[in-house]
């Protein structure tokens, strides 16, 4: 064979060879999952937190009829704005993104929302003055064989004495919780997938208008607001949803995404009811009370991040990140430090406690400069009663089995429901909310 | 033009001393990774606000050079390295996400080939450890969080079955077209589901197997007798 014939025809060949092989096999595989699956039934998903919001985008983009239930005149769940405080907008909820390397992450480049690293300077309150630096090393909770017990607990037995309680109750804080309730090996053992990244971002306006713009602004006229289902019964074929007001509306598939504590107290009566290990499982996720003040002052004496008040373990300022830059100081109350200031029982007196503290921290500055306070106490929002999920001692599995869903019928997301180690979080939550999607198909096409 | 001939000077004078014949190798790969599949295509589906989707990896070009040391008449052994790339990229309004996957194989291959019987053909056996790298690349940019470039690594085996077919040789040099076939049954590579969907543990599991096809063209240097 001549040279010229044999790189012809091995040319032809391998143009051959490679196209329609590749042409074939590639079509046997499928770019998106589930892309083939068709559902005419009607999905009903309860609560229009992130989770729901982004269940219901992804039916929307399946063409899959549903329509949302919200229990509060509002959606969003633990997101919240407030414009008229400060000269910036403010979140109510939820206001730290964390980490970037997330669905959210995406969306925010997406959509060119602004934001920053939230590289704020920490002072620590510590025996009765304001430090820069602590005499021992506080980083212990992750790392290998981590007993489950609390954090406080832990603390101790690690050496970090009283004067480190209210720094060990602002570590706990961050995940929602108590120090004396948090467990070092659960939560340690649950942020094991934490996949997202470490840096926590701010946004210039409102992590509620990521939500809001991105995602509810396309599923926001299939949201019934106002509307507490009371009762759900599965027994049947067809799902039976009955309202605080005896309305009824019926399904073939609930998506289920209310805060945990919610599930815990029994308002929403299941017909039959849940399995109890689904029940236990809900009783080890904990959550703790949580609430956001705002303080405005007309002098900026504070620290970007004051950590270790006894009142609040957590101050931060607002104004870090935002466009404009009033005097607005965030105090994040979590826990037992929540429960102490929802018990002094209206929002003058928790606004006083905190002044107070800030006045014993700066030498009687905070009263001499304050303006007006805000508080948002998701503790006492009924459709809520919380911060966010923590894991509690002996948490286990439980967030796996508290999410599986119940015969083929009723599915659980949310920020509690998630098991790859974002829960806590928006994102997680997102994250849940397309999971069940995928879960409700994948039942359809058995 | 002048380093080339050194290199080939080189190349000729190793073969003489001590091997016998040298591969040098370009082919199209065709890829199936059923874990890596699933974090894609939970990508695709958990992002309608992507309109085009991301493209399954699965197209890639291999190159690869191998070096047949002296051995017996129908069985020979050698050493083979391998390099092989796969893209996948969409393209959206504000967000275009590439794919880049890079494999490198470092292997022992045994090659068969009988003049009487098998004519022309000839096929290679060859173990290799593999490794690979995941990485990401947002509008024309390497993806970052916490500031550092992210990137998967995987490790595992391979095992490669190749069929070639010698034409005819001509001062100790010749092509021969082949096609292959390989199956790396574990690859290690837990933070690929953290590039392609930006989770861990959520759409599959941390290792996957993969299957390979191979079509290509090998260039033959064979010592002179």
């Amino acid at each position: 064979m001549e040279r010229r014939d044999f790189l012809k025809q091995a040319t032809l060949l391998s143009i051959g060879g490679i196209l329609i092989p590749s042409t074939f096999l590639t079509s046997c595989r499928k770019e998106t999952l589930l892309e083939d699956v068709k559902y005419e039934g009607k999905v009903l998903i309860i609560g229009a937190g992130a989770a729901g919001l982004y269940a219901a985008y992804i039916l929307k983009s399946k063409g899959i009829n549903f329509q949302i239930l919200e229990a509060s005149s509002n959606y969003g769940g633990r997101l919240g704005k407030l414009d008229t405080f400060a000269n910036f907008p403010i979140d109510l909820g939820a206001q730290w993104l964390h980490g970037k390397n997330s669905i959210l992450g995406d969306l925010i480049t997406k959509s060119n929302t602004k934001t920053t690293v939230d590289e704020s300077v920490t002072k620590y309150w510590f025996n009765n003055q304001l430090v820069t630096t602590l005499p021992k090393n506080i980083d212990i909770f992750n790392g290998e064989n981590l007993p489950d017990i609390s954090y406080s607990e832990y603390a101790l037995q690690k050496g970090l004495g009283k004067e480190y309680k209210y720094i060990i109750e602002n570590i706990a804080g961050d995940q929602g919780a108590s120090a004396s309730r948090l467990s070092v090996f659960g939560n340690n053992q649950e942020e094991e997938n934490w996949s997202s990244g470490d840096d926590d971002f701010k946004f210039q306006e409102t992590f509620y208008d990521l939500i809001d713009q991105e995602i509810a602004g396309l599923v926001k006229d299939k949201i019934v607001l106002n509307t507490i289902v009371s009762k759900i019964d599965y027994s049947q074929a067809e799902i039976i949803l009955t309202d605080s007001t005896n309305n009824y509306f019926k399904a073939d598939k609930v998506i289920i995404t209310v805060p945990i504590p919610i599930l815990k107290s029994g308002d929403i009566e299941f017909t039959p009811p849940l399995p109890k290990e689904k029940i236990t499982a809900f009783s080890k996720i904990g959550m703790d009370a949580g609430m956001k003040v705002f303080l405005k002052f007309n002098t900026k004496f504070y620290a970007q991040n004051i950590v270790g008040g006894a009142i609040c373990a957590a101050y931060a300022d607002e104004s870090i990140g935002k466009a404009q830059n009033d005097n607005v100081l965030l105090a994040f109350v979590m826990g037992e430090q929540a429960e102490y200031l929802t018990a002094l029982g209206n929002n003058d007196a928790i606004t006083k406690a905190l002044l107070q503290e800030l006045d014993t921290m700066y030498n009687g500055q905070a009263s001499a400069s304050y303006i007006s306070s805000h508080v948002q106490n998701w503790t006492t929002n009924p459709f809520i009663k919380g911060a966010y999920s923590y894991s509690k001692i002996g948490i286990g599995d439980a967030r796996k089995i508290a999410c599986q869903s119940i015969n083929q019928k009723v599915y659980f997301a949310g920020e509690a429901m998630n098991t790859n180690g974002h829960h806590q979080t928006v994102h997680g939550a997102v994250e849940t909310g397309y999971r069940e999607v995928i879960n409700l198909l994948n039942d359809i096409q058995k | 033009m002048n380093k080339i001939r050194i290199l080939y000077f080189l190349l000729l004078n190793c073969i003489s001393v001590s091997g016998q014949e040298l591969k040098i190798e370009a082919s199209y790969e065709y890829l199936y990774a059923d874990q890596w599949d699933k974090a894609i295509q939970t990508y695709n589906f958990s992002r309608p606000f992507e309109k085009e989707k991301q493209p399954l990896l699965s197209n890639g070009i291999n190159t690869s050079i191998s070096y047949i040391f002296k051995n017996e008449k129908h069985f020979k052994h050698g050493i083979n390295f391998a390099y092989s790339f796969f893209h996948s990229a969409a393209g959206n309004e504000n967000f275009n996400n590439n794919l880049n996957l890079h494999f490198v194989n470092l292997g022992y291959f045994i090659h068969y080939e009988n003049a009487e019987k098998w004519k022309g053909f000839y096929s290679d056996l060859i173990f290799s450890g593999t490794s690979s790298v995941l990485l990401r690349n947002v509008n024309g940019a390497p993806y970052r969080y916490d500031n550092i470039i992210a990137k998967a690594f995987g490790v595992g085996g391979t095992v490669r079955l190749k069929l070639g077919y010698y034409s005819t040789w001509k001062n100790n040099r010749c092509f021969s077209p082949f096609i292959a076939f390989a199956y790396t049954p574990y690859l290690y590579a837990p933070n690929n589901e953290r590039i392609i969907n930006q989770t861990k543990g959520l759409t599959s599991k941390n290792w996957t197997g993969i299957g390979m096809v191979q079509i290509g063209l090998t260039f033959h240097l064979r010592k002179q007798e």
